[in-house]
């Protein structure tokens, strides 16, 4: 061993060990956290770390920046093999890949290069991206620009060296059987013949410059928002965005718990150590906050804030809390924030996540639409943090907007979210014979199916319509079923977003209660929120039960001829259909509203909305919101009645009883004529007279 | 301070009632129940001036069967101290006698302060406080909606109908408290889960004779729908007309 491959291997050893005690730091800041099951279901997890990561389904959703990081994410799967080669010759001179077939080295060969050359041209676009087009995403959230550009200049000196270090060993000995590089093989031309002494010098040069850039940028990682070329893969691997189980299913909090005095987070060992390496992992790429409907009304809310501010805090607070007070001056090196006094430790102790990194306004702005978690590459479920942060607001400090204090005891004390006699829930129904549970049970029938009306459904003069309208296509179609009248309360959704899980539980449990005494099997809602909540997330109290929304009801029944129209075909018309979140990206409904229209109303166009699909537009509603003013930026529901609008339908068609409210007020205030439906009500209007 | 702060047990104002068979109570089935909504203020005033003023009591009471412990506990995990239940086996009609059992009750109880809601939603007498300040000996002021102590002495606002009134006053007293006072606060899980670990003392209610029972109680006449004559300015003319031809305001 020659005396340079000694130092070699020892910079390596040290890079080495730098490394892991930096990953062993990063790991043991995982133990203040909170536990979370996130094993089982490894083949659903496997899949998803193969799509989300290594085939970067979700990077690709964006047709500029995707495909760019791509190539470098690929190229850099495939310029690993070379690095550990490199590194390993360099310490053992004789270790090379050439006992593999030559077939085989020489494709190895190919791809290095072919690789090498794709990567830089992706390095020199994300360099133009950032320096010149400046993409609106990358900016605000107090962003660390320079941390990119270091990364982005290192990948581009890695590329150089080893195209350097590759050219070079091609000049000296044309016939090596690395002369497969293509690339390599033409920079090593105009090389041949220059001085040998002068050509080992650069190779040396070039040799170390790319061994010691390789363990720089793997040292610089656990500093840096790169950190997340390490974390991502685990991340997707125990991320639920993409199931295991049902999306959007928000975390079981066991309140019955013994010695429990803490519910929900007001900082981040309140927190599960999966939300901690939601911080760990944030990319800062900003996908998230560019589909925020809060955000993008000019409201404070950012998702990427909340998880950068995850991040921040745990690296303030977790080394006090594990001893270590060392990591305190390179906190105040590298963020240079505060005075001196600020970052004391008992200053950051008495600091918490909430309130000093992220206000009240900003958690009471989200309306829980999933359009972050549906975008994020890498995993993060920006609302486990947002709704914990509520819980703790809620049902620890009782602090929320004052608005909401009506809200939640109207649905304390009259089973839903208003303050309507709960006498009056079935009134609607009032000539249109429609059996109750109770009444069916007493004449010893029991229905098909469960017709659960929901509280807009009972209570709001418009959804009352939609009620209506449903159970008239039920009765046509001859189907056996029954609603449950004033025994049925509000399913606890608005309060379980807001953060009171308490009230949740207590509707839930009742409505559980109810369900079981009459053994309900399947349930049909028109409300996605009554869908979602009874289908996924009862189940967590012991409720479980087939829930149907309509839209995929009312479409089997008109697949199976069930529902008798009218002959006349309709009249022609332009409609564009409103994703409902609950629906749409929490339970992936998609095509049965948009089918059950087309089936309805055999001539109508379709026509889709820019934002569409499951990147559909919140309405404003969600996560309680309808109950809460909206007093900062433009009104949600307006930006998206003008999206909607833009399509120029004739017909708005909506599935749910929130959005309708919402995109009606918000056709209302543009002054346009343009009717908005629920989609039963599309099909009731055809039913034979 | 100390602070006692005497809280019913009223069902939701918002039911449709139905009169009990006896024909002299409410038909009890599936009525909701709560604190009545001006002792609610009246606990929220306590708990805020014992935060604000430092260390102090609130001690929260209730008269009534056992049921009424579930507003005592709501008062608990709202911050009260302490409860205590006047145990009876219905909330007697005659205010003297609940005036006679809460005045032995607080009598020697050492309080600073003694609040009321101004009137019991349902019952609606505004009778209880000033009897009870009555036996105690103490000034009373009534329907108060905003309310300064320092330094041993009360200063109270009283809206009246189309004045204000300040009244001044020594401690003890009694105060009752009527809207314009902070509305109580919702409680924390934290809070319920505390109270739970809160003493809630029951004693028997010295109730004493009756002077006052119930005779009735009747529901008030059934309202007619209201109609609708029409939209836009074309349905005037036959709104005035209804008016003076039928409704006959005009
Ligand atoms: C001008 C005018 C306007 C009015 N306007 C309205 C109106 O707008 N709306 C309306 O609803 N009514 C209205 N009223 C009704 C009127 O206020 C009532 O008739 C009466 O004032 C209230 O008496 P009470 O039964 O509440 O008093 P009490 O029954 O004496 O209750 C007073 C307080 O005593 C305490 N107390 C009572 N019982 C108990 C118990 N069992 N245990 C512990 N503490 C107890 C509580 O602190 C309670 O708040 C109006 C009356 C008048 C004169
Ligand atoms: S759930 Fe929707 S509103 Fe909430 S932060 Fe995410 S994108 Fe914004
Ligand atoms: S949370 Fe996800 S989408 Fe948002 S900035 Fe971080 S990595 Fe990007």
């Amino acid at each position: 061993m020659r005396i340079e491959n000694a130092v070699f291997l020892i910079v390596l050893l040290l890079a080495a060990g730098f490394f892991s005690y930096n990953v062993q730091r990063l790991l043991s800041y995982l133990s203040i956290a909170l536990p979370d099951d996130r094993g089982g279901h490894p083949l659903v997890r496997l899949k998803n770390v193969i799509t989300v990561a290594f085939l970067q389904k979700k990077i690709l959703r964006d047709p500029v920046a995707g495909p760019m990081h791509a190539l470098i994410f690929w190229g850099f799967c495939v310029l690993t093999a070379g690095t550990i080669e490199l590194l390993l010759h360099g310490s053992f001179p004789a270790f090379s890949y050439d006992f593999l077939p030559t077939s085989l080295y020489q494709f190895y060969s190919i791809s290095q290069d072919l690789f090498g050359a794709l990567v830089l041209g992706a390095v020199a676009f994300a360099f133009y991206r950032r320096l010149v087009l400046h993409p609106e995403r990358l900016e605000g959230d107090n962003l660390e620009h320079s941390d990119a550009l270091i990364i982005l200049g290192a990948i581009a000196g890695l590329m150089v060296t080893m195209f350097g270090v590759n050219a070079i060993e091609l000049a000296l000995d044309p016939e090596s059987i690395t002369r497969a590089k293509p690339l390599s093989f033409a920079l090593s031309m105009p090389l041949r013949g220059l001085p040998i002494g002068l050509l080992n010098g650069a190779h040396a040069v070039f040799w170390w410059a790319h061994a010691l850039l390789v363990l720089a940028f793997l040292n610089f990682l656990p500093y840096s928002k790169h950190l997340h070329i390490v974390s991502s893969i685990p991340n997707v691997y125990f991320s639920n965005s993409q199931g295991p189980g049902p999306k959007g299913v928000i975390r079981f909090l066991d309140l019955e718990a013994e010695n429990v005095e803490q519910f929900g987070a007001a900082d981040v060992d309140q927190m599960t150590w999966k939300d901690l390496l939601d911080g760990y992992t944030c990319t800062e790429c900003g996908r998230c906050t560019s589909v925020c409907p809060a955000h993008l009304t000019g409201k404070v809310l950012s998702p990427r804030k909340i998880i950068i501010d995850t991040r921040r805090r745990l690296m303030e607070k977790a080394p006090l809390l594990l001893g270590d007070y060392s990591e305190l001056a390179h906190h105040a090196l590298v963020h240079g924030e505060g005075d001196e006094g600020s970052t004391s430790a008992t200053a950051i102790l008495e600091h918490r996540l909430l309130d000093n990194f992220i206000t009240e306004e900003e958690l009471w702005q989200c309306t829980t639409c999933r359009a972050c978690i549906q975008e994020c590459p890498v995993g993060i479920e920006h609302l486990d943090h947002i709704v914990d942060m509520r819980r703790n607001l809620v049902l620890m400090e009782s602090r929320f907007p004052p608005e909401v204090l009506p809200t939640f005891e109207s649905m304390e004390r009259n089973g839903s979210p208003w303050a309507f006699r709960p006498d009056d829930r079935a009134k609607w129904a009032e000539g249109m014979d429609i059996p109750t549970m109770a009444e069916l049970v007493e004449r010893g029938e029991s229905p098909e199916i469960l017709f659960w009306v929901g509280c807009m459904g009972s209570f709001d003069d418009r959804s009352k319509k939609i009620s209506v309208a449903f159970a008239r296509i039920l009765q046509a179609a001859g189907v056996p079923f029954a609603i449950l009248g004033q025994e049925e309360t509000c399913n606890g959704d608005p309060a379980r977003r807001m953060g009171n899980e308490y009230l949740y539980q207590t509707l839930a449990k009742q409505n559980i209660e109810t369900l079981t005494r009459y053994d309900v099997k399947t349930i049909v809602t028109f409300c996605p929120h009554c869908f979602h909540q009874i289908g996924n997330e009862y189940p967590q109290l012991g409720g479980n039960y087939e829930v149907i929304h309509h839209s995929t009801y009312i479409e089997r029944l008109l697949e199976a001829g069930r529902v008798p129209f009218d002959t006349d075909a309709g009249k022609t018309l332009t409609m564009a259909y409103h994703d409902s979140c609950y629906l749409g990206r929490y339970n992936d409904v998609y095509d049965a509203p948009r089918e059950t229209l087309r089936r309805a109303l055999p001539i109508v166009t379709m026509v889709e909305p820019e934002r569409t699909r499951d990147r559909g537009m919140c309405c404003g509603a969600g996560g309680g919101r309808m109950f809460m003013e909206e007093t900062q930026g433009k009104r949600i529901n307006v930006e998206r009645a003008e999206q909607l609008l833009a399509t120029g339908a004739d017909m708005l068609a909506v599935a749910c009883p929130f959005c309708m409210t919402m995109i009606s007020d918000g056709v209302k205030a543009k002054d346009s004529e343009v009717p908005v439906f629920d989609i039963s009500e599309v099909v009731a209007s055809r039913l034979r007279a | 301070m100390k602070i006692a702060v005497c809280i019913k047990r009223v069902p939701d104002m918002e039911t449709r009632f139905r009169i009990a068979a006896s024909g002299t109570a409410v038909d009890e089935a599936g009525l909701k129940y709560d604190l009545s909504d001006f002792d609610g203020y009246a606990v929220e005033t306590a708990l805020q001036l014992n935060e604000k003023q430092g260390p102090g009591e609130t001690v929260v009471i209730s008269l009534g069967p056992d049921v009424v412990q579930e507003q005592l506990r709501k008062a608990l995990s709202m911050g009260a101290e302490r409860a205590v239940q006047l145990k009876a086996d219905r909330v007697p009609t005659d205010g003297l006698s609940i005036a006679r059992a809460l005045a032995a009750e607080l009598k020697d109880g050492g309080y600073d302060l003694i609040f009321f809601g101004r009137q019991a939603v349902d019952s609606a007498n505004a009778t209880v406080g000033p009897m009870v300040a009555e036996m105690l000996g103490l000034p009373c002021a009534t329907a108060v909606s905003s309310l300064d102590i320092s330094s041993g002495r009360g200063t109270a606002r009283r809206d009246l109908e189309g004045a204000a009134e300040i009244v001044d006053f020594a401690l003890p007293a009694v105060v009752t408290i009527d809207e314009g006072m902070p509305r109580a606060r919702y409680p924390s899980l934290k809070g319920i889960m505390a109270a739970k670990k809160k003493p809630l003392e029951v004693r028997a209610a010295q109730l004493g004779d009756e002077s006052l029972t119930l005779e009735k109680m009747e529901l008030p006449p059934e309202r007619a729908a209201g109609r609708i004559v029409g939209e836009g300015p074309g349905a005037v003319a036959e709104l005035v007309r209804l008016l003076h031809t039928e409704a006959k305001v005009l």
